[in-house]
């Protein structure tokens, strides 16, 4: 028999980085002894090493616990973990929209911070109720009045009695548990009516292909059942349901109000996007939940092998990612520089580093990625339209009428008195002033109206130096606009490197242009020869710097009879030079192509 | 025909550009002595059927032993190996502690060629890379050694040193040449891990010459001491007519030389097999192993013929008169120029190699751009 849905609580945790969200998860998991102590592993819910070492969540998960309440009954609470940056608002939101309640998780010592308000906004979007709990009270530097006054002007959340915890120690921590069980309302929904079940998250296993977390929103499903999913009109045959304890455990059935796993042989993530309604192939809902988008990369750029010879193993590497991860998208590119690789396509910057790193670290591999880039949008003189994510591409400047780029909404956070020097560099990142206002006394939200382009390279980082670290920044993608954009070239003793090339405002493509050829004259080694850098805007030059040539590279010293170390000095400079990629007469080493990425 | 290396690994004072194994401690000395002895003595059964065609005795400061000592490892040197009787017989030797008691010592002993360690003629400069001589003491040490009747002297130079420029650097060049002295080697300064001048370089309290002007050195002083009659034989080494180095010519010809002593490095064709070894470099070891009758022998390697055939090209393309095709031929069986002639395709291409009937050598691009020109045979 079904679990009663009347004891079902669904919930998330929304907090800030280091709010302590995964510890106050952890300290969940066990006071309902959902993990025995002994398997307890610190952050037991992030499960990748970069989420653990970065401290943040990339993949939802979901855990099933049973709760003794203090009313006697033992209830169900399923805890969805959400990932927790911008990159990811839409799998955010699909997640929330799985659950019926947040707990909203406030650092005492820190108060609200931008990124959780615009979590916090989601959920109230999916109308979820929420409850705010004021954590890591054991502190010194703590001070809870402030957070509930912040919460409740800024929110404007009644927060006067939420619950005072320490994760870390463990206080109070209870009393949270009450209050999902008292505040969030029951999962409502239909058993016996047609089966619809959101897709908040899905995850590639070795040996039962790519698994849908779902959240059931009417009726059941079993092993057995012929499932369809309805944006994409596949289906499949569901070879197993089951639960999170917080480790996969299979289930009779998953029923209405539910949180679990659906499987059923599938064999890449693409096929089970999130936001997709799953239904019964025999008795289909009418309509799929709503709020489904495909989630549709923003940034590019292009991923290469340190060493050539490691094409195939990218190729396998990026395949195996892919699985577990569908909102990367990549097609082979070849480059003059660089050989042949991949243009690959995230949905933000971060989500791109992550990915590099993954490819890395996962699969060792070693790797040169090209500038990122957004797609910009090239209206031909024929009227004709062109999408384009990489500059290589961009047709010849004769033959455009105009170009586009895509815009973007940022709301900044910060203390008012860092606003002078965020304002001056949105001003220099090309923003338009929209809005300013006071959330409250010692927190102002600016609103900027930015190209994409300037956020994607070292928004962040400016932002971030400019306000020491206490501003913060979300955005929302807008429309495309009208640019005065031109493309910028890097002549390498007069042959052009395509993998340096960008797309810039013309007004930034001369600061950038010196900028760059200044750095790759620092990080190109001297030659045999002299070797010009310039950089150029169509056919004009607009800077120039020059590597000057080496005169000698011969070890001078005979080293009496000990010449394994004359040849080890030898091995590493081929080994140096097998890092280096020949631009037509020149060596370029790896680095280069990634030390312009950060141009300050 | 081979080459004996024999190491003595003590130094008054320890240069601050120095990475060889020497320590500015004598208290081992004698024991390090009796450790030489054994060690020749060890050999000289596995060695009899090799000839010794050039002897090297090198540091450290051999010079600063006490009296005695060189002479004595000759002698035994001798009794252990078949060593020819017109070998080329070389002591290191610094000018403070080449005396004319201890130069007498050296070539009574059988020593015939002299090695000093000159590096510059300017004292400022001596004095920035930690050298405990004078300009005037290394006069003094070759009056004394023609005095006691070497005529086979060697002074060594090195350019790229702190505050030194081109003209001090050819005046040094110049008090050599004025001398007369057969021989001078002149390495550029390679600034070493570890030592006490990289440190201070890092740390910003030494500036070494930009390599710009280290490079102008370099060819202003090669073409004075080509001008003046010395002609370069290998890429740091000048020599007059007759007076080239036999013992550092075996190393270039890839040949078999044995080395005695801390850390010496040994190369010899043992049972067919081309074979590298060295010996343990901590003094200690090296003591005690040979005390307890073994051989302190370390990383014993067999090289493929792959791996020698490089080696004979890395090394004898050090040499200005390049690598004899036909005594390339005769060790491997087959021609260089064809073995590798992609590579010596394009580095004929690229104006850094050349070849005729008998040679293959690099020209004086080439010499300078050895290590690309290496890297080119490495990757074929």
């Amino acid at each position: 028999m079904a679990f009663p849905k009347e004891l079902i609580r669904n919930f998330c945790i929304i907090a800030h980085i280091d709010h302590g969200k995964s510890t106050l998860a952890d300290r969940l998991m066990q006071l309902t002894q959902t993990v025995a102590e002994r398997d307890m592993e610190e952050q037991l819910l992030d499960s990748m090493d970069i989420e653990r070492e970065r401290g943040i969540t990339i993949k939802s998960t979901a855990v099933r616990m049973f709760y003794t309440a203090k009313d006697g009954k033992e209830y169900m609470l399923n805890l969805i973990d959400t990932p927790g940056h911008v990159d990811f608002t839409y799998e955010v939101s699909r997640a929330l929209a799985a659950c019926e309640g947040a707990v909203l998780v406030v650092d005492a010592t820190q108060g609200i911070e931008a990124q959780t308000l615009a979590n916090v906004y989601l959920a109230l979007d999916n109308d979820l109720d929420i409850i705010p709990v004021i954590n890591k009270i054991d502190l010194v530097s703590a001070d809870p009045e402030n957070a509930i006054h912040e919460i409740e002007d800024i929110i404007g959340l009644p927060a006067q009695d939420a619950p005072r915890v320490s994760a870390k120690t463990g206080l109070n921590v209870e009393e949270v548990l009450e209050r999902i069980v008292s505040d969030i309302p029951a999962p409502e929904g239909d058993a016996e009516a047609p089966l619809k079940a959101l897709i908040f998250d899905s995850l590639y296993d070795n040996y039962m292909g790519a698994l849908s977390y779902v959240r059931v929103m009417d009726g059941t499903v079993r092993p057995g059942d012929r499932i369809r999913f309805m944006h994409s009109g596949n289906e499949f045959d569901v070879t197993e349901v089951g639960i999170f304890d917080p480790h996969r455990k299979p289930v009779k059935e998953l029923t209405a109000g539910e949180v679990g796993y659906i499987s059923a042989s599938i064999k890449s993530v693409a096929e089970t996007k999130v936001g997709d309604t799953i239904t019964l192939a025999s008795a289909p809902a009418k309509e799929p939940l709503h709020g489904y988008k495909q989630a549709n990369p923003m940034v590019f750029c292009g991923i290469y092998p340190a060493d050539g010879a490691d094409y195939e193993a990218l190729k396998e590497a990026l395949d195996k990612l892919i699985l577990n991860d569908a909102s990367i998208s990549y097609e082979p590119e070849t480059s003059q520089a660089l050989g042949y690789g991949f243009r690959c396509g995230f949905l933000g910057l971060l989500h791109m580093e992550i990915a590099e790193e993954r490819l890395e670290r996962e699969f060792d591999l070693d790797l040169v990625t090209t500038a990122p880039s957004v797609i910009y949008r090239v209206i031909m003189l024929d009227g004709s339209v062109r999408m384009i994510d990489n500059p290589s591409n961009l047709p010849s400047p004769m033959e455009i009428q105009r170009m586009e780029e895509p815009m973007v909404e940022a709301n900044i956070m910060t203390p008012p008195e860092y606003v002078g020097s965020i304002m001056e560099l949105c001003q220099e990142k090309r923003g338009f002033f929209i809005d300013m206002t006071y959330l409250e006394e010692n927190r102002v939200k600016l609103t900027y109206r930015m190209p994409l382009n300037e956020i994607i390279f070292d928004f962040f980082d400016g932002l971030k130096s400019r306000s020491r670290g206490y501003a913060s920044f979300d955005y929302e993608l807008g429309e495309y606009e009208e640019s005065d954009l031109v493309k910028l070239d890097f002549l390498l003793n007069g042959d052009m490197c395509d993998a340096l090339s960008t797309i810039v405002h013309r007004d930034k493509a001369y600061a950038k242009g010196r900028a760059v050829a200044e750095k790759l004259q620092e990080v190109i080694p001297r030659q045999q020869f002299e070797i010009p850098i310039q950089a150029a805007i169509g056919g004009k030059i607009i800077a120039r710097e020059t590597v000057r040539a080496v005169r000698k590279d011969v070890l001078a010293k005979c080293y009496g009879g000990d010449i394994t170390r004359k040849k080890k000095l030898l091995e590493k400079q081929k080994e140096g030079k097998k890092r280096m990629r020949q631009v037509g007469t020149v060596s370029v080493p790896s680095e280069a192509f990634m030390s312009v990425l950060r141009i300050n | 025909m081979a080459g004996l290396y024999i190491h003595i690994p003590f130094c008054k004072r320890k240069c601050r550009y120095c990475d060889f194994i020497s320590f500015p401690d004598y208290k081992n000395e004698d024991l390090y002595f009796v450790a030489l002895v054994s060690e020749m003595r060890k050999y000289a059964p596995l060695m009899k059927d090799r000839h010794f065609d050039t002897v090297f005795i090198g540091g450290g400061t051999p010079t600063s032993l006490k009296p005695g000592r060189i002479a004595a490892l000759l002698s035994e040197a001798k009794n252990c190996f078949d060593i020819a009787e017109n070998a080329e017989i070389t002591v290191e030797a610094n000018p403070e502690s080449a005396t004319e008691e201890k130069l007498k010592e050296l070539y009574d002993a059988g020593a015939d060629r002299l090695s000093i360690g000159l590096q510059s003629a300017n004292d400022i400069e001596l004095h920035a890379i930690g050298r405990i001589h004078t300009r005037d003491d290394f006069l003094r040490a070759v009056s004394a050694a023609r005095k006691v009747g070497f005529t086979n002297i060697n002074a060594d130079v090195m350019h790229g040193l702190p505050g030194q420029t081109k003209e001090s650097y050819l005046e040094t060049l110049r008090l050599v040449t004025d001398l007369e002295l057969p021989h001078i080697s002149s390495y550029a300064l390679i600034l070493e891990e570890g030592t006490p001048l990289f440190d201070d370089v890092n740390a910003g309290k030494v500036m070494l010459p930009d390599p710009d002007d280290t490079a102008d050195m370099e060819d202003a002083g090669f073409a004075f001491l080509e001008s003046a009659g010395y002609s370069r034989y290998e890429i740091s080494n000048f020599a007059k007519e007759g007076f080239s180095c036999r013992h550092n010519l075996n190393y270039w010809d890839n040949g078999e030389y044995l080395g005695i002593g801390l850390n010496s490095h040994s190369a010899l064709r043992l049972k067919g097999d081309w074979t590298r070894f060295r010996n343990t470099d901590m003094l200690n070891e090296y003591i005690a192993e040979l005390g307890e009758g073994r051989l302190p022998v370390r990383d014993t390697r067999k090289i493929e013929r792959d791996e020698e055939m490089f080696e004979t090209i890395m090394l004898g393309l050090r040499k200005t008169e390049g690598i004899i095709r036909a005594d390339f031929a005769a060790r491997f069986g087959c021609d260089p120029v064809e073995h590798y002639a992609p590579a010596v395709a394009e580095l004929e291409a690229d104006g850094m190699a050349e070849t005729t009937e008998t040679i293959l050598r690099l020209t004086r691009r080439g010499l300078d751009f050895q290590n690309e020109a290496l890297i080119k045979f490495m990757e074929q």
